[in-house]
């Protein structure tokens, strides 16, 4: 792929993108494993899935899968469908044919937070104050209860633990071997005061990144247990991602692309890299790329910038138009990009020329 | 395309009172509108409806170092979702146990952007069962607590007591919050307009509330620990001075300080500065302007604990244009 922020003509061979308006919140979306399909959790109880080239797809909606909101949805690791959790407190897998069958469910539960792990194919679902994992066999295995309930969860690298985050810290929980009637082994606990929002495992396996309520965001050192804090945001810090090769950490809640870098020894005592143009209003969510030194940022404003921290430069791939961008997610491959915002516009933007 | 803020009521009164009958009623009913409600881990509506949400209080102490500065976790999350549907809600009603302190809630409202943008606290209303009342004071101070918060207070089962009881019921409610507004109710009959949208933590309603600031010249009992006491002054009020004194004492003593709101005169400003805070968390803004030739007089109003008169007003006397 050959993207060259420094020319600004390079984004006019972009293909005209299109926009699907579902009328109904985006809560998160996804591309399925084989890259085929893109589907989107929709504030009416659907999941929208179309064609990764979304320019011929139908625009009709489809018939709810669950009762109130969809509030989570990824690919799913064991298929070429989905996994999707909702306010109703189901987990449902969405096969590559559409049709849905369910994982998991808890009543009077949500279920807001879900990660999947390519390898392994097992998916881990935040339910109230315990988190689930859905092997690829269906099996179920629950780790809590936590003192208060699981804000978000990940794998780790190599899917043999998942880290919850709740008040008070993180906790990392051995998956193991799961056999019927075994209880799991004592987790361990990394603690910090504060309500932690949103948790990534770093790429490499060696850190785990939390964004606390508290505008600032912490990271801890698997191997040593020892933590660092970075402040200085204005706002809770909701999303994070690692870049493919874990060298930065690029975090929400800036009006420019802001990355710690963790190569060499890490971010302590130093400025997080800031680059790219300042976008209007924050960044809502950050999408570091799969391969490439590319980050897509969605604002607040409903901005949509993508940067390369090479070339420490960013474009506006579409303006500000007052509906937050919500969730980012890059094809397997890396040419695509899906978008969704509060509104209900679903957007594919395709980076080949 | 900014949305529209719902507005939050939070629910309190202790056990029994009738919050339950009181939801049952706001969920069954034909009035056209839409509410969500937020019930605690013990709550029991017999009603089964995807507009109820099971939260589990969780408070949680923000890292600021004010003891006092507690939110409801749970709530942010639950209000961040119920964004997420795509049918948008009249309203949003938040019950609390009858043994949790309403800050936090409150408090939520004043903290978190996200649940700024897209809410608004509109007012505390607490249901108060008076045939146990004047016992439930006796047994902890959960009951005075969820008085001294209200903005609207039913007094409920009024049946089940004389009304010379409901008159001493009465006197007790407004020798701790002489500010809200009760209705009397039995099995939580009430117009839903009179406890819903009120606008009670509106900036720009305060000076509706602006009548009960000026004749409740209230005479309080020394002996309840739970009081109101109201300020006033005709001398311009020095803005720094005012900023000064005001973060101190919330930051001091905002654990004690239950509810404040207040109208200001500030020296040389054509309009009036309105403020309105829960514990230490308070917001402001600028309100409507002074008229010609209008008296500029100021009035702070503070409901709380262990409230020591004196030098609340010696301390904002301090703060005025001499």
């Amino acid at each position: 792929m050959k993207i060259d922020l420094a020319n600004p003509a390079w984004r006019q061979t972009l293909p005209p993108a299109r926009t699907i308006s579902a009328d109904a919140p985006v809560a998160a979306c996804a591309f399925s494993r084989d890259g085929t399909t893109v589907a989107f959790a929709l504030g009416d109880g659907s999941v929208r899935r179309l064609p990764a080239d979304i320019a011929a797809a139908p625009a009709d909606a489809v018939p709810p899968i669950h009762g109130g909101a969809v509030l989570a949805l990824v690919a799913d690791p064991a298929g070429d469908g989905f996994v999707s959790g909702g306010d109703d407190g189901r987990l449902l897998r969405i096969a590559a044919d559409g049709t849905a069958t369910e994982l998991f469910s808890q009543k009077g539960k949500w279920i807001d937070h879900l990660a999947a792990h390519r390898a392994t194919g097992a998916v881990a679902a935040s339910v109230g104050k315990a988190a689930v994992v859905v092997t690829k066999g269906g099996e179920v295995r629950e780790f809590g209860p936590h003192q208060s309930t699981v804000a978000d969860l990940d794998f780790s690298k190599d899917g043999s633990r998942i880290g919850c985050a709740h008040y008070g810290g993180v906790t990392v929980w051995s998956i193991g071997q799961i056999t019927q009637g075994q209880t799991a082994p004592p987790p361990r606990r990394f603690a910090w005061r504060g309500s932690h929002v949103a948790l990534r495992w770093s790429t490499d396996g060696k850190f785990i990144a939390t964004g606390t309520q508290e505008n600032d965001i912490h990271v801890w050192r698997m191997a040593q247990a020892t933590d660092m804090r970075m402040q200085g945001y204005p706002a809770k810090v909701k999303s994070l991602s690692w870049t493919a090769d874990a060298r930065f950490l690029y975090t929400s809640s800036q009006p420019v692309f802001t990355a710690w870098p963790f190569s060499g020894k890490g971010p302590e005592g130093k400025p997080p890299l800031q680059f790219g143009e300042e976008g209007a209003g924050l960044l809502s969510v950050v999408a570091a790329h799969p391969a490439a030194e590319f980050v897509a940022g969605g604002y607040d404003s409903g901005e949509l910038q993508l940067g390369d921290i090479k070339a420490k430069r960013s474009v506006v791939l579409k303006m500000a138009d007052g509906s937050a961008i919500t969730c980012l997610a890059w094809s397997p491959d890396g040419f695509r990009l899906a978008v969704g915002n509060e509104r209900g516009d679903l957007l594919v933007v395709d980076l080949r020329r | 395309m900014a949305q529209a803020q719902v507005p939050v009521t939070v629910l309190t009164g202790y056990l029994g009172a009738g919050k339950t009958t009181l939801l049952n009623r706001i969920l069954s009913e034909q009035h056209g509108k839409k509410y969500a409600v937020i019930v605690n881990e013990f709550g029991e509506l017999g009603i089964d409806n995807d507009l109820v949400v099971n939260a589990d209080e969780e408070v949680f102490e923000m890292n600021n170092g004010c003891i006092c500065c507690t939110v409801r976790g749970d709530l942010i999350r639950i209000i961040e979702g119920l964004m997420k549907r795509k049918d948008k809600f009249d309203g949003i009603l938040v019950e609390t146990t009858g043994l949790a302190d309403p800050g936090p809630v409150a408090q939520t409202f004043f903290t978190d952007d996200d649940v700024k943008a897209r809410t608004k606290l509109d007012a505390i209303v607490t249901v108060v069962d008076a045939k146990h009342f004047l016992g439930q004071l006796e047994q902890g101070s959960e009951a005075e607590e969820q008085v001294a918060f209200a903005d609207v207070i039913l007094l409920n089962k009024t049946d089940l007591v004389s009304p010379d009881e409901l008159a001493k019921v009465e006197g007790k409610i407004s020798a701790i919050n002489p500010y809200a507004r009760i209705h009397k109710t039995q099995k939580s009959q009430i117009d839903l307009a009179a406890i819903l949208d009120k606008g009670a933590f509106d900036l720009k309603r305060i000076l509706e509330f602006e009548p009960d600031f000026l004749t409740h010249g209230h005479d309080h009992n020394h002996e309840e620990e739970v009081k109101s006491l109201s300020i006033t002054s005709d001398k311009p009020v020095d803005p720094d001075k005012f900023q000064k004194w005001m973060g101190a004492l919330l930051q001091l003593r905002g654990g004690d300080i239950f509810r404040s709101k207040g109208i200001l005169a500030i020296d040389g400003a054509p309009k009036r500065y309105v403020y309105q805070g829960v514990h230490m968390m308070m917001d402001s803004d600028w309100g409507s302007p002074w008229k010609e030739g209008e008296k500029r007089s100021s009035k702070l109003v503070f409901i709380g604990r262990n409230l020591d008169g004196d030098n609340l007003k010696r301390g904002f006397e301090d703060c005025l244009k001499q």
